[in-house]
């Protein structure tokens, strides 16, 4: 049987992390995944990350995976793609498949690395055909061109639900609804805001009673609850869609870990069962470590860390780091995990109610039901202020760990601080020279320029545009306001697109003065 | 049939990169697809929705998780059952067949399909 030191289930975010630092201190490893490419889930994430700068923020998701490849690559990480494991035993015995072959492997150390599966949920008709995951969605539109759908029904409105609700607008699909059975919508702000802005409407408290279709869907039903999850009789409507698309959550891959033996616990902060870890990723089995998903529902960045830390505790479990370089290393990747868990969705705040941010201003409650900001309740953040001249206005309104728009500013207009969570404000005493790179940074798109007198009884808004085709100066279409609803002309001033923003346009366009607290979106004329 | 499923050109991918075009058969009659791409993903791009039908009960079924797991979309394919379509890679040629249980849909069955304008 081969052996190695250290034998990795995934290669995603986390197991290649794993990899990177394995390899650099002289291991031998063995990466395995089931999937023709590497890089799990994040070859599929093609909007801008949050977190800080050093953790790839901003960076599409998909440019993360490439960087990662390309560091695994330069220091020989070999990844086994279209290999399974399907078996895993004691004393760290893994067993594979390829192309029908079986095979076993033996791991002095081993590392579940195996992500995540998308939870189901079962309403009457959700086997038809039409009705699909949503990553099953994302493989569709993002790896293969291919639309999912022509009018799409979302279940579902958790940053998954959101992300790829946006993702198919992108795509060029229409989004009818997003559906939550929840009363308020469990993604970023953000996230609702860029979809709210476009025309989708949010159905809270409400759940697909049925699919309809005799071989496809062709359309959907949807009911509102009642406090015990009971569909209110006559509540009942008609959702014109020929696709469904299922996001209600994601639940840690354990059929391996159950196979281990080591001890595992219920616990719901992790997303489901996962094992039982110590602060190194190490289960009640020794040598066993698990990492990103597997360990427990989070992010491409937590998983990335969590796969450093399990790395660099395998090499020094093996005498490949000697004990005072692997604590230092773990420690201070255990310090931007703790940055990046903080704030009002962090692990630990899972299902508490927020009222206040942590500087003490109201979290918007219509955000959380609706997708969008009230126009008055969007004056208390200190994003927004009201300078002469051209300024940011930022509508970022919860405490997320992210802060590249500090960093993009060349000129300090924006302030988050140290506290990676803190709401950006701006800075009344900087001057903006209205370069765009706020708006272009910010992963939320939450940042606009506005200049609320050019003069003539006119404002400018500069807003961030990554939709097809894209509007020209001089096109004449509508404003639209933060619920998507057309408020008024626009002119289109300008179309900036500049490669340093990433496929992230500037469009500026021009509004009668008393829409520039309001306008937030252009369209077309003719749609 | 609607045929608007292939994205032209992406605001942020551009323009996806897409194998040459290639004919296969999708019971029995001729269809153009990508080579390389799921055969999944062509049907899906021909307007193809259903792949299978159950066994006991003869429900339908189509793309569900595109990443190999459900089984779902499994087809019959150069005679081959319970192919998975979605992890299964276009070539030249390929004859294509909707599943009926764990069989190729039968002829008048499969044929009527086609005369119905339900594939
Ligand atoms: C729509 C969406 C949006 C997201 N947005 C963000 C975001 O903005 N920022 C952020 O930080 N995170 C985001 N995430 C989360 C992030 O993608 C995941 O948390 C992250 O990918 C987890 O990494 P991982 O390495 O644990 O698992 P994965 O990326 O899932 O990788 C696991 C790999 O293991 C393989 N595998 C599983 N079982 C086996 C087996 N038995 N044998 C062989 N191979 C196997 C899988 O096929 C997969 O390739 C998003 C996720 C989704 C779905
Ligand atoms: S436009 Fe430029 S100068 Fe103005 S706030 Fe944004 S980054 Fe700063
Ligand atoms: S405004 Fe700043 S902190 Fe908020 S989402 Fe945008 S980049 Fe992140
Ligand atoms: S759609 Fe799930 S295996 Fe193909």
């Amino acid at each position: 049987m081969e052996r190695y030191d250290l034998v990795i289930i995934g290669a995603g975010p986390a197991g290649l992390s794993a990899a990177i630092e394995a390899a650099r201190c002289g291991m031998n490893i063995a990466v395995y995944d089931e999937n023709k490419r590497p890089g799990g889930q994040l070859f599929k994430q093609i909007h801008k990350f949050f977190g800080s700068k050093e953790h790839h923020a901003k960076e599409r998701g998909f440019h993360i995976g490439e960087e990662l490849l390309a560091e695994a690559d330069r220091l020989g990480v070999d990844v086994s793609l279209d290999t399974v494991v399907t078996g895993l035993y004691p004393g760290n015995e893994v067993m594979i498949k390829k192309g029908g072959q079986v095979s076993h492997v033996r791991g002095d150390t081993v590392l579940l690395a195996a992500g995540a599966s998308e939870n189901m949920a079962p309403f009457d008709g959700w086997t038809l055909p039409g009705v699909i995951g949503a990553g099953a969605a994302q493989t569709m539109m993002n790896l293969h061109g291919i639309r999912p759908g022509s009018r799409v029904l979302m279940l579902g409105s958790g940053n998954v639900g959101l992300v790829v609700s946006y993702q198919l607008l992108q795509a060029g699909c229409e989004v009818a609804a997003v559906v939550d059975a929840a009363p308020k919508i469990g993604g970023y702000g953000v996230h609702a805001a860029k979809l709210a802005r476009c025309g989708v409407p949010f159905q809270l408290s409400s759940t697909i009673v049925r699919a309809k279709g005799g071989d496809h869907v062709e359309g959907a039903v949807i009911g509102r609850m009642d406090e015990h999850g009971k569909i209110i009789p006559g509540s009942e409507t008609e959702i014109d869609c020929d696709t469904i698309c299922i996001a209600v959550g994601l639940s840690p891959m354990n059929q391996l870990a159950r196979m281990s033996g080591c001890r595992m616990e219920q616990n719901p902060k992790k997303g489901g069962c996962v094992p039982v870890c110590n602060e190194y990723g190490e289960t009640s089995v020794r040598g066993l470590f698990a990492a990103g998903d597997a360990e427990g529902i989070e992010e491409a960045s937590s998983a990335m860390i969590e796969g450093r830390i399990a790395g660099i505790a395998c090499a020094n479990r093996l005498g490949f780091l000697e004990d005072g370089k692997a604590k230092e290393a773990v420690e201070s990747n255990e310090q931007a995990l703790d940055t990046l868990r903080q704030g009002m969705f962090a692990p630990k705040n899972r299902g508490k109610q927020i009222e206040k941010t942590d500087e003490g201003f109201p979290v918007s409650q219509h955000l959380l039901v609706t997708g969008f900001l009230g126009d008055d309740e969007v004056e208390v953040y200190p994003g927004v202020t009201h300078p002469k001249g051209l300024h940011p206005v930022i509508e970022c309104t919860q405490n997320i760990p992210c802060n590249p728009c500090q960093d993009a500013c060349p000129h300090g207009c924006i302030h988050i601080g140290s506290f990676i969570t803190a709401l950006p404000a701006v800075e009344a005493s900087a001057e903006c020279i209205g370069c765009g790179r706020c708006v272009a940074s910010c992963s939320g798109q939450a940042i606009f320029l506005v200049n609320e007198d050019i003069g003539g009884g006119y404002a400018s808004v500069t807003m961030p545009y990554e939709f097809m085709p894209l509007p020209e100066k001089g096109d004449i279409g509508l404003a639209c306001s933060r619920d998507g609803q057309a408020i008024g002309e626009a002119e289109v001033l300008d179309v900036k697109s500049v490669k340093a923003f990433d496929h992230t346009n500037l469009l500026t366009i021009r509004v009668p003065a008393e829409l520039s607290g309001k306008a937030r979106f252009y369209k077309a004329a003719q749609q | 049939m609607d045929t608007s499923e292939r994205i032209a050109v992406h605001p942020i991918l551009g323009v996806p990169e897409k194998g040459r075009q290639v004919q296969f058969t999708y019971n029995g009659k001729t269809m153009s697809g990508c080579e390389g791409e799921p055969v999944a993903m062509a049907l899906k791009a021909a307007g193809v929705m259903v792949h299978r039908y159950t066994k006991k009960r003869h429900e339908p079924r189509g793309i569900f998780c595109a990443i190999g797991r459900c089984t779902d979309c499994v087809m019959v394919v150069d005679g081959v059952p319970n192919i998975r379509t979605c992890v299964t890679p276009l070539a030249e040629g390929m004859d294509v067949r909707t599943q009926d249980g764990v069989t190729p849909l039968a002829g008048d069955k499969a044929d009527k399909e086609e005369a119905d304008g339900t594939i």
